[in-house]
Formats: C-alpha cells, sequence, structure tokens
C-alpha cells in the first residue's frame, strides 16, 4: 500500500521543509512576522503553481527566496507598504510558542533585529542571504539577479551599518 | 581614481571591501563597479573573503526564534498534497470485498452512496497521519490527513465514537492523539437515523465527516473531506467544511438541526 513518492510529492517535502528559512528570509526583508507570512503565504502559492518551472538540479532554496523577494518587492510597490519594524515582542511570543519561555536577557539579540530592520532594503536581501542564509556571494547574486559586485558592496555598507548602530547603541534599544 | 583593471586595487582595499570597514564611499562604488565589469576581479576578491565575522553570528542568533518558531499551519497546508490516501485505501478495502464505489468528488472527499449494504461492514476508523491498517506509510501523508480506513473489526477510535455518542454540537473534544474534534450538526435523515456531521482538526490539517447511526450503534460514515484550508477563528456550523461533507449534509438531512436539550434527548435514543 505505499505510495512511491514521486518528484511532486519530494518537492512538495523540500518546500516544506524550507518555509522556516523561508519565514526567516521574509522576516528580515518584511520587517514583521506578519508581513513575513503574508509574504510566505503568497510565495508559496506561487511555487506551488509554477512548480514546473523549478528545474530540478538547481537550487530549491534559491528559487524560493527569489519568488519570495519578488513577493515582496511587488507588494511595497502595490501598496506603498512601509510598515514599521516594531515586532520585536512579537517575535518573542512566536519563540515562546513552544512552551519554553525564550529569555532574551542581553538585549543584543533584540539589538541586532533593530539593527538590521533599519537597513535600507536592498541590503537586507542580501544580509538574510548572506549572513542568514550562508549563501556565498555568487548564489546570492543568482538568487537576487544582482551582479557580485553589487552583493558584495551592499553586503559591505550593510556590515559597516550594523558595526556602527551596534557600537554606538551601547545600552540603548 | 582610476578603476581600470583588477590591478589598481589592493589586496588589503578589496578585503576591507569585503569586511565593511572601507571608509571611502567612492572607492567603495569603484571596486563594485569593477568586480562587476571583470571576472577574474571579482575572483580575486572572493578568494580575499574572510570567515565568518562576529556580525553575521550575531544576525543569525538574532533571527533564530524566527527558525524555530512553529510554522503556522496554513503555510504548510498550501504545499501539503491533495490528500488522496483515505481514497486509496478505501477503494482497494472495497475492490478487496467487492463493494459499491462510493462518487468520487473533485474536492479529495468522497461520500457514499445513500445506505448502501456495504456501509454494514465499514465502520468508521479514523487514524491521523501514521500507517494504515494495512502497515503500509501514507505516501505524502505529512498533511496529518483524516484517514479512514475500512477494516474487518470495529476499530472506531474510542474517541470519536464518544464524541458521537455524547458530545453536544459546538464543543471541543480532545480526542488525545487524533487531535481536537467538533460536532458541528446534528440531524436526522429521511429512515429515522441520526446523523452528525463533525470535523477533526488535528496538527496539520482540518477534515470533516459525516456519520450516520447504524442499526448495531456504531456510526457509519457516510462521507468525508479535508479542508483547503485550515479552519479560521470564526466557525459557522459546517459553513467552511469539506465540499463533499456539505453536499452529503445537503441531500441526506430530514429534520431541523438538533440542538440543546433536543439534541442531548435524541442522542440518548439513537
Amino acid at each position: 500500500m505505499t505510495r512511491p513518492m514521486n518528484t511532486d510529492d519530494t518537492t512538495r517535502q523540500a518546500l516544506i521543509a524550507l518555509i522556516p528559512r523561508l519565514r526567516r528570509f521574509a522576516r528580515v526583508l518584511t520587517g514583521t512576522i506578519a508581513d513575513a507570512d503574508d509574504v510566505v503565504q503568497a510565495s508559496l502559492e506561487k511555487a506551488m503553481l509554477n512548480l514546473d518551472q523549478w528545474q530540478p538540479g538547481t537550487r530549491l532554496d534559491s528559487w524560493l527566496f527569489r519568488i519570495a523577494r519578488n513577493t515582496w518587492v511587488d507588494d511595497r510597490r502595490r501598496a506603498h507598504n512601509s510598515k514599521g519594524h516594531d515586532d520585536i515582542g512579537e517575535m518573542i511570543d512566536l519563540a515562546g510558542d513552544d512552551g519554553v519561555a525564550v529569555v532574551e536577557a542581553s538585549n543584543e539579540v533584540q539589538m541586532v533585529r533593530a539593527a538590521v530592520d533599519r537597513l535600507p532594503a536592498d541590503q537586507r536581501d542580501v544580509v538574510a542571504l548572506v549572513m542568514l542564509e550562508e549563501f556565498s556571494y555568487r548564489e546570492a547574486a543568482d538568487a537576487l539577479g544582482l551582479p557580485i559586485g553589487t552583493v558584495m558592496s551592499r553586503l559591505s555598507r550593510a556590515k559597516a551599518a550594523l558595526a556602527k548602530l551596534l557600537t554606538a547603541q551601547g545600552g540603548i534599544q | 581614481m582610476t578603476t581600470t583593471g583588477s590591478h589598481v586595487f589592493t589586496d588589503a582595499q578589496l578585503a576591507a571591501f569585503l569586511a565593511g570597514t572601507l571608509e571611502d564611499e567612492a572607492l567603495l562604488d569603484a571596486i563594485e563597479a569593477a568586480i562587476n565589469a571583470d571576472p577574474a576581479l571579482a575572483e580575486r576578491t572572493m578568494a580575499l573573503a574572510a570567515g565568518e565575522d562576529h556580525t553575521a553570528h550575531a544576525v543569525r542568533d538574532a533571527f533564530a526564534p524566527v527558525l524555530s518558531a512553529p510554522v503556522p499551519e496554513h503555510l504548510t497546508q498550501i504545499v501539503a498534497a491533495p490528500e488522496r490516501a483515505e481514497v486509496v485505501d478505501l477503494a482497494a478495502a472495497r475492490s478487496a470485498r467487492n463493494l459499491p464505489k462510493p462518487a468520487n468528488d473533485t474536492a479529495g472527499g468522497w461520500r457514499w452512496p445513500q445506505f448502501g449494504a456495504m456501509a454494514a461492514s465499514l465502520l468508521l476508523g479514523v487514524m491521523i497521519g501514521g500507517p494504515l491498517l494495512t502497515g503500509g506509510t501514507v505516501g505524502g501523508g505529512k498533511g496529518g490527513a483524516l484517514v479512514l480506513a475500512a477494516v474487518e473489526g470495529p476499530v472506531t477510535p474510542p474517541a470519536v465514537a464518544a464524541m458521537l455518542d455524547t458530545a453536544p454540537s459546538g464543543q471541543s473534544v480532545d480526542l488525545a492523539s487524533l487531535g481536537t474534534g467538533e460536532v458541528v450538526l446534528t440531524f436526522r435523515n429521511a429512515d429515522g437515523a441520526l446523523c452528525r456531521q463533525f470535523m477533526v482538526e488535528a496538527g496539520r490539517g482540518t477534515s470533516d465527516a459525516l456519520a450516520c447511526a447504524g442499526a448495531d450503534g456504531g456510526w457509519q460514515l457516510e462521507a468525508f473531506g479535508r479542508r483547503a484550508a485550515s479552519a479560521g477563528e470564526m466557525k459557522l456550523a459546517g459553513g467552511d467544511a469539506a465540499i463533499s461533507v456539505v453536499a452529503a449534509v445537503d441531500d441526506m438531512i430530514a429534520s431541523d438541526a438538533l440542538i440543546g436539550a433536543a439534541e442531548a434527548a435524541q442522542l440518548k435514543r439513537k
């Protein structure tokens, strides 16, 4: 009675496994979990509709992240969407869902998120892929459709800005 | 400043470019443009990339809660394969016993034709996910489906049978490992049998079903279907239930919806 897994099933499972990473990626892009989940939802729907456009052998995660980024960019264009980045409490709630109190004792964690949230959108893309997803410059360039030097320079500026925000902030926020 | 060719930048400048420690904005732009124009310079620069830095580490820690947070069910549901396992298995069980086929609908649900003789030997078995009774595993069954299996013996999960026996409409019932159940509608069909539409919310999916009381005192399943999306906060009585189940209820309902004391009384003499 065991049904053999077909490619479609395998891809679906791979997509499901990617959802947490997709949420994190979208969270960095959008600044709030609520917006992130909207983007994730739209991205997954697009991915399912266009599953045949993903080429086996290429990275499914890159493909999905690219869809998510384009979705977010389109969203922002359509809605002139620039909500604040104020979900730090929300994130803590999220993390606490498993019943384990997540103590964000050091507000370093909050400070870092706030600092990332303050970066320009085009730097957050790169931060999400290179710092969080540990994509290589080349992989990030491919996923974002950017030249590699641009990926490097955006990350460079992001690193500089983060370093500045984090050292300057000290105990603030 | 000249930016022609990779030789004009020193390794120290390129390393600083990567590290984010280059203060000179014009130089930063120049290096970016040069790398974009010159694959060899891109290679040279990448070779200078230092390992993991503190910032990347801190950023990963900061967003780790999102990775470990439970994924909302409605997101997983988008990707989950339409669950067909129960149809596959019932079909196999039926053909093994020469039972007539129920009418399948396109929404992934099914319903039995009215009161065929086959219903008598087909008892309600409900499993979530897990192996089917035949011992196989549900292919692609990560959707946590409400899986109904035809079996020889009475395997109605006691929790489901108990809910159908006694729970009033609208009351959430803990079905232990099966999830949470709720009867959404109780009525009598044209033959006078008591029927109950119910739903089961498992970890990753909501299923609807309609069962009617059989002559043997057990519950026989008349229709079953999975919801396309998870149940929202606001639930109308079966309003967003699976199409196959709604259709079966529409066909069979021959009384007012029984609620409150009337429902409790009817349940006692089902």
